[in-house]
């Protein structure tokens, strides 16, 4: 009886609020990490939502909506994932290509295209389809010829591909071991690397499983995963998300911000146009096709 | 409709209703919400006031601090900083002159408008 003297509302949101708040703010902690909040950031936000909780009575879900809703409004009002670092140190240059042109029969795909990205930067490759990134991204990676140009890479290059690249009939550890024995690594430190990588991107992968059994979004966290092993100095991906939900594509730019901050050489083929505020270096092939 | 014309102009106006608020003094999100209901804004949700705080004290109009309360838990406080009572003057102004021209559009049914359209004529 006395219990409803405060307002039936709040009291019952009360009663049975404590558990559903905690679960509340300990997944609005995880989404706000995926946005790539830092951990001062997060944690003051989830404290000031608590606080208000407490102080209103109100149910997270009426004050606040869902979680990830709210976190994407927090990243969206302070301008998304932690700036690097100040005073970040860019090293030297890791990826050097300098007038790149390739031509399919009579049609110029690439003309004259030059790229730097330098230890610790982020490169976006953007442009229609058919303006030749995939392409760009494979004549970097050794696996095209340009008809001009040159390419040179300081370090241990590491490229995931759009599709394929990955052994339908290996299971991801095997994929681990084989790809990391290429790459000079004993099977545990293969394994180890595998497992953190993919476990960066949320994803556990189950033993026995071959990859013809995984989504296509799970194969891309596996090639993504190859790609890095043996920690590569520059890392090329080419639209690497494919398939991923909302969740694990933050979880991706998430880890390429983090990649970049321990010193590695990035380039992504993205069409997504969200990110490229925080890249380094935009390079538009559009206008390139546009005026071959 | 009416309730979302409303929500429209909350939208415009609630970062410098906010600022308005804290120019009374120091204060803490619950406790805006309540003084911005009962100045008949009506009930603004947690969900949409914190991320327009955040936005305020990455701009550097507001500040904020923890402070533990006596009985409660911490709270942050926000207030006012230098900047921000500049911004708030500046757009004091700015906003009386357009509610003064928007209201004069609406109560004297755009003659107005028709005697500039008619000296363009």
């Amino acid at each position: 009886m006395s219990r409803d003297a405060g307002g039936a509302p709040g009291a019952h949101g009360y009663r049975r609020g404590p558990m559903r708040t905690d679960g509340w703010l300990a997944a609005l902690a995880a989404e706000l990490h995926r946005h790539g909040l830092g951990s001062d950031l997060t944690g003051h936000v989830v404290a000031e939502a608590a606080a208000h909780l407490r102080d209103s009575g109100e149910s997270p879900l009426a004050a606040f909506g869902p979680p990830d809703t709210y976190a994407a409004a927090v990243a969206a009002s302070v301008g998304g994932p932690a700036p690097a670092p100040r005073g970040r140190v860019v090293g030297p240059v890791r990826l050097a290509a300098r007038g790149i042109t390739k031509r399919y029969r009579r049609r110029t795909v690439l003309a004259d295209v030059d790229l730097t990205v330098r230890a610790g930067e982020v490169a976006a490759i953007i442009g229609a389809n058919g303006s030749g990134k995939s392409t760009l991204l494979r004549i970097c990676a050794g696996l095209a010829r340009p008809d001009r140009g040159t390419v040179r890479i300081d370090g241990r290059l590491g490229y995931c591909p759009q599709d394929g690249g990955v052994s339908d009939f290996l299971t991801a550890d095997e994929h681990f071991v084989l790809i990391g024995a290429g790459r000079g690594l004993d099977r545990s430190a293969a394994r180890r690397a595998g497992l953190g990588d993919a476990a960066a991107l949320d994803w556990a992968p189950k033993p026995g499983v071959q990859a013809r059994h995984l989504s296509g979004g799970t194969r891309q966290k596996l090639n993504l995963a190859l790609a890095r092993l043996g920690t590569p100095d520059v890392l090329l991906l080419d639209e690497p998300y494919q398939g991923f939900d909302r969740g694990s594509y933050l979880d991706f730019w998430h880890q390429v911000w983090r990649w970049r901050d321990g010193g590695t050489a990035i380039v992504v083929v993205t069409h997504l146009l969200n990110q490229l505020d925080r890249v380094d270096t935009v390079l538009d092939l559009t206008r390139a096709e546009a005026a071959a | 409709m009416e309730q979302d014309r409303r929500a429209q102009w909350l939208r415009g106006v609630l970062d410098l209703c906010v600022l308005g608020t804290l120019a009374a003094g120091e204060s803490y999100g619950y406790q805006l919400a309540q003084a911005l209901d009962a100045a008949g804004l009506g009930p603004i949700q947690g969900g949409t006031l914190y991320p327009v705080l955040l936005r305020l004290q990455r701009a550097g109009l507001i500040a904020a601090r923890w402070r533990g309360g006596e009985s409660g838990p911490a709270r942050k406080y926000y207030r006012l900083t230098a900047a921000g009572e500049t911004t708030l003057r500046q757009a004091a102004t700015d906003w009386s002159g357009f509610a003064g021209r928007v209201g004069a559009i609406l109560s004297t049914g755009g003659t107005a408008v028709r005697t500039a359209a008619g000296g363009a004529q």
